[in-house]
């Protein structure tokens, strides 16, 4: 009974252990580029990164929480002006990724460089908040992040939503 | 063991693993997503929430194999019902903590599943697994 029991947790270490390799060595690209975006908000949020990654990082939703709460961060809303005034995340600025050639260099302008910047859309299905960062990459910003749950997860996690506003 | 007892057992095992092995792949394929559907538990940190959504799938997967296949049934399924353990708690305090999320059980960012429906769901996968335990071959 016990020697059973012993076999039965032996067995089931080893599939946790083999899923956590293949797990880790299959994600190891998604892995490296969290653990390196979490390490730069960590430490320096208000700092340029050394060097600034080709692509925007994803951010989860406790630290965009966190980032609203404390201000530290330019939220940008990716999507259409229809679907940001039905409802958008409070203090959101409403850059649509159609209006992009007109909108970033206003924002560049008024904006430091050094500044963190969150872009999100829709949610998982949506790929604008990634393209709109991709492109605040390109227009010089050094902290650009994407909240790839986007505004469905934070409306569904009961946060502050706003409606209307340009 | 009786002729129906092991007909349900290989039927149920079957199943289970088929459920198992699909909520895994479409893990699998949406790493960040289910991320993202941690996170919103509000359990674990940033890296934590990726760290688990690159291995839960794959336990899944491996469990849903070995159902399926029949081979260590009893440990795979003993490990389903650790799992349904886990998230049923999970999903119950997400119903104590007022969070009215999705489950993140199986497709990421679709249709809504509620925690009660999602604890239902795993009240009866964990009974099914449970049977399999018992009556599973050694």
């Amino acid at each position: 009974m016990r020697s059973d029991l012993r076999r039965l947790a032996t067995e089931m270490a080893v599939i946790v252990l083999v899923a956590a390799a293949v797990g880790i060595a299959w994600n190891f690209r998604l892995l490296r580029d969290v653990w390196q975006g979490h390490a730069s908000t960590a430490s320096a949020p208000s700092l340029p990164a050394p060097n600034a990654p080709a692509e925007p990082l994803p951010l989860g939703l406790i630290q965009i929480k966190e980032l609203v709460d404390s201000k530290e961060a330019v939220i940008i809303d990716a999507r259409d002006r229809e679907a940001f005034r039905k409802g958008h995340i409070s203090g959101a600025l409403s850059l649509p990724l159609g209006e992009a050639d007109r909108l970033v260099p206003e924002l560049v302008a008024k904006t430091p460089k050094e500044k963190l910047l969150v872009v999100y859309c829709n949610g998982y299905d949506c790929h604008d908040s990634k393209t709109l960062g991709r492109r605040l990459l390109a227009a010089g910003f050094g902290q650009v992040f994407v909240f790839e749950g986007g505004f469905p997860e934070w409306r569904d996690a009961g946060y502050p939503v706003a409606q209307g506003g340009e | 063991m009786q002729p129906v007892a092991r007909h349900l057992t290989a039927v149920l095992r079957v199943a289970l693993g088929a459920v198992f092995l699909y909520a895994g792949m479409l893990k699998i394929s949406n790493p960040a997503a289910f991320a993202g559907s941690i996170a919103s538990y509000q359990v674990i940190g940033y890296v934590g929430t990726y760290v688990v959504a690159a291995i839960l799938p794959w336990v899944e997967v491996i469990c849903g194999a070995l159902l399926v296949t029949g081979w260590r049934a009893r440990t795979a399924a003993a490990m389903a019902v650790v799992l349904n353990v886990v998230f049923i708690v999970l999903l119950f305090s997400t119903v104590v903590r007022g969070l009215d999320i999705d489950c993140g059980c199986f497709r990421q960012g679709g249709e809504k599943t509620s925690a009660w429906t999602a604890i239902f769901r795993d009240l009866m996968l964990m009974v099914a697994a449970g049977f399999i335990y018992r009556k599973g071959t050694r």
